[in-house]
């Protein structure tokens, strides 16, 4: 956790510092006052004095105890739920590739099905309801009730 | 007078069959995603605003508030027959409403929590129309100056009041203020931060951030523990007896005033003033013993305080564009997403908009308690939904709320990169709120800093010339120097002060 934190908070003072540099790269004053980088550049630098604050209250923090379980040292997930949580955002990456060459329907029609597979439901008479409703049904709600455009893709499907 | 004769205008509006519909719709939705535990009222009005993007802007906003104050009440179903809040602010109530629940009384504390969450909400709404216009006509005097200084005073409450860890909250603010640079530059029109990304020039999209920081986080967290819930209680009534009605209405009242008061502050959180209200009547009471044994005053004051500061909220909102928290900034967002700009212009430039909206807020106040008391039932089956098929449902939700707005598939991949963002950082105890108040706040704080400042040729000496924005600025620098130096007798509400 404590190394966690260390890590997000100098991720956050790489983005400020970032920032500060791309700020300095527009103009920070002109002749009718703040240019546009003049609040970003700010921004960045208060950026950077807390980030830089923040690992030193961290650093400061008492180290996890030797005997601590997996749980309070690490946040990444693990064991099935670590299962769970990748075939989510896999899934949800793979859909979002998908829809683009195949459309909503056919996309969503193969995700809705291999998520609650995933996730551990095994009737296969449920889950093909659910995929179809949960792509063509959804579909045909968004598209005619609620005037929503969705993707249709490369063969129009 | 002028205020009363507006609301009435505003009821003939909220009554027609089209609004009553989306009043109708969005508390059943909105009680629905407040049942499902996991989903809290950001996330559930986040993951909904895509039903709205049809609908006209008066519509889509009587929706999205009648999805935000039945998610606070759907919090209280779970509570009460499971004992797990559906969202943070009922936690308060499962400390007495699961014992009445144990004890066979889960109707009654059902029935005194949707009866306290009208009259709470009501009221509040009342006090809404009393107080909303005149702040409304005082903020239409404010200069840039003015303005620039209530959005920092508002942001920095949120991050002074939010929790302990102050530092990482401030360094959020900032992040989600640099985050709101990215884009075409308001004042000037030139790109900033874009990197030749053509989707980047509208700047970074307020609805797939809310989905993937609210709505995909929470899955996420949801699918590690997966947890599964049966319903325990049955329930054999939904309506308290007479003398649970007697003994609530203290409470309530008592509830209603603590709800509204501090639903006005920005910051404060929906979980303080049921604490509060809580606290103030075990203190009151003759028989604080009874409290956490299944106490109906416990339940009538938390979701009594809990609906009133619902409804108080709006008022920083619609009167001064200030969100008080990230479900009221969610619901900016979808104000703004629809062309309207709350704040005091809106009730000059837009009053039949405005009017209709705090109209339906009695109409979806009624409209919750006629649902909620017979259909407790219905609600407390949902329970049952598998956790498989709830998440595939939300990301598909997800998926076309990010996708919808402006059918970019890059706003679905902002989506997923900020759900994982927002999944880590709820790990590492790092506060999201005040990330999303920046963003929405973000741009609207930088085009009043650049005009004031055009106003006085560079110098920042503008402000101490003006009161009112000293003052404000002021406000700020007083709450958060109390807050890292307040006596440890001050320390914040925690569960133990209750139990």
């Amino acid at each position: 956790m404590r190394q966690g934190r260390l890590v997000a908070t100098g991720a956050m003072l790489a983005f400020c510092l970032f920032a500060l540099w791309q700020s300095l790269l527009l103009s920070l004053t002109d002749r009718l006052g703040p240019g546009p980088g003049f609040f970003p550049f700010w921004l960045a630098l208060i950026g950077i004095v807390l980030s830089l604050a923040l690992l030193v209250s961290i650093w400061r923090e008492p180290l996890p105890a030797t005997d601590a379980s997996i749980e309070e040292v690490s946040i990444l997930p693990h064991g099935w739920g670590a299962m769970r949580c990748f075939a989510i955002l896999g899934l949800l990456a793979a859909v979002t590739i998908a829809m683009e060459f195949v459309g909503f329907r056919l996309a969503m029609l193969v995700f809705n099905a291999a998520l609650v597979i995933a996730l551990g439901e095994r009737r296969w008479w449920i889950i093909a309801v659910f995929a179809v409703l949960g792509s063509f049904g959804v579909y045909y709600l968004f598209t005619t009730w609620l005037d929503v455009l969705l993707p249709t893709g490369q063969f129009g499907i | 007078m002028e205020a009363l004769g507006h609301l009435l205008q505003g009821f003939a509006a909220a009554l027609t069959p089209g609004y009553l519909l989306y009043a109708f719709a969005g508390c059943m939705l909105g009680t629905l995603i407040g049942v499902l535990p996991g989903l809290g009222p950001a996330a559930g009005t986040a993951i909904l605003i895509p039903l709205t993007f049809s609908l006209d802007a008066t519509g889509a906003i009587i929706m999205l508030c009648a999805i935000y104050y039945g998610a606070m009440y759907g919090g209280t179903i779970t509570s009460v027959l499971i004992n797990v809040p559906g969202e943070a602010a009922s936690v308060v109530t499962c400390i007495d409403g699961h014992q009445m629940a144990k004890q066979g009384r889960a109707g009654s504390a059902l029935g005194i929590a949707a009866i306290g969450s009208f009259v709470g909400g009501t009221l509040a709404t009342v006090a809404l129309v009393a107080v909303a216009m005149p702040l409304a006509s005082l903020a239409l005097k404010f200069g840039p100056a003015e303005f620039f200084a209530l959005m920092v005073a508002g942001l920095c409450l949120v991050v002074g009041l939010a929790g302990n860890n102050m530092l990482a909250a401030l360094l959020m603010t900032v992040i989600g203020l640099l985050f709101a640079m990215i884009g075409v530059d308001p004042v000037r029109g030139a790109p900033r931060f874009t990197f030749g990304i053509e989707e980047l020039y509208d700047g970074v999209g307020f609805v797939p951030v809310v989905m993937g920081l609210f709505g995909v986080a929470e899955l996420l967290l949801a699918a590690e523990k997966r947890q599964t819930h049966m319903v325990e209680a049955e329930l054999k009534s939904w309506m308290p007896t007479g003398a649970e009605c007697r003994q609530s209405v203290g409470a309530i009242g008592r509830g209603t005033v603590v709800g509204f008061v501090l639903g006005l502050i920005p910051g404060v959180g929906a979980i303080v003033p049921t604490f509060m209200a809580y606290v103030l009547e075990k203190r009151v009471s003759k028989t604080p013993e009874r409290f956490g044994k299944g106490a109906i005053e416990g339940v009538a004051s938390a979701e009594t305080a809990n609906n009133a500061y619902a409804n108080a909220s709006m008022v920083p909102l619609l009167a001064l564009g200030i969100p008080s928290s990230p479900t009221i900034a969610v619901l900016m967002g979808a104000f703004i997403v629809n062309g309207i700009t709350p704040g005091p212009f809106l009730f000059k430039e837009q009053p039949q908009l405005v009017w209709t909206v705090i109209a339906s807020f009695f109409v979806g106040n009624a409209l919750l308690l006629i649902l909620n008391l017979p259909l407790v039932g219905l609600w407390a089956k949902l329970l049952k939904i598998p956790f498989s098929y709830m998440c595939a449902g939300v990301l598909i939700f997800c998926v076309i709320g990010a996708y919808g707005l402006k059918q970019s598939l890059f706003d679905v991949w902002v989506m997923l990169g900020f759900g994982i963002v927002g999944y880590l950082l709820r790990k590492l105890d790092f506060p999201i709120a005040p990330a999303i108040l920046a963003l929405i706040l973000g741009p609207m704080m930088e085009r009043s800093l650049r005009t004031t400042l055009e106003i006085s040729g560079g110098s920042f000496a503008i402000f101490l010339d003006r009161p009112v924005a000293l003052g404000l600025l002021a406000v700020p620098v007083i709450v958060i120097a109390f807050l890292l130096f307040k006596p440890r007798s001050l320390a914040p509400l925690r569960e133990s002060d209750i139990e």
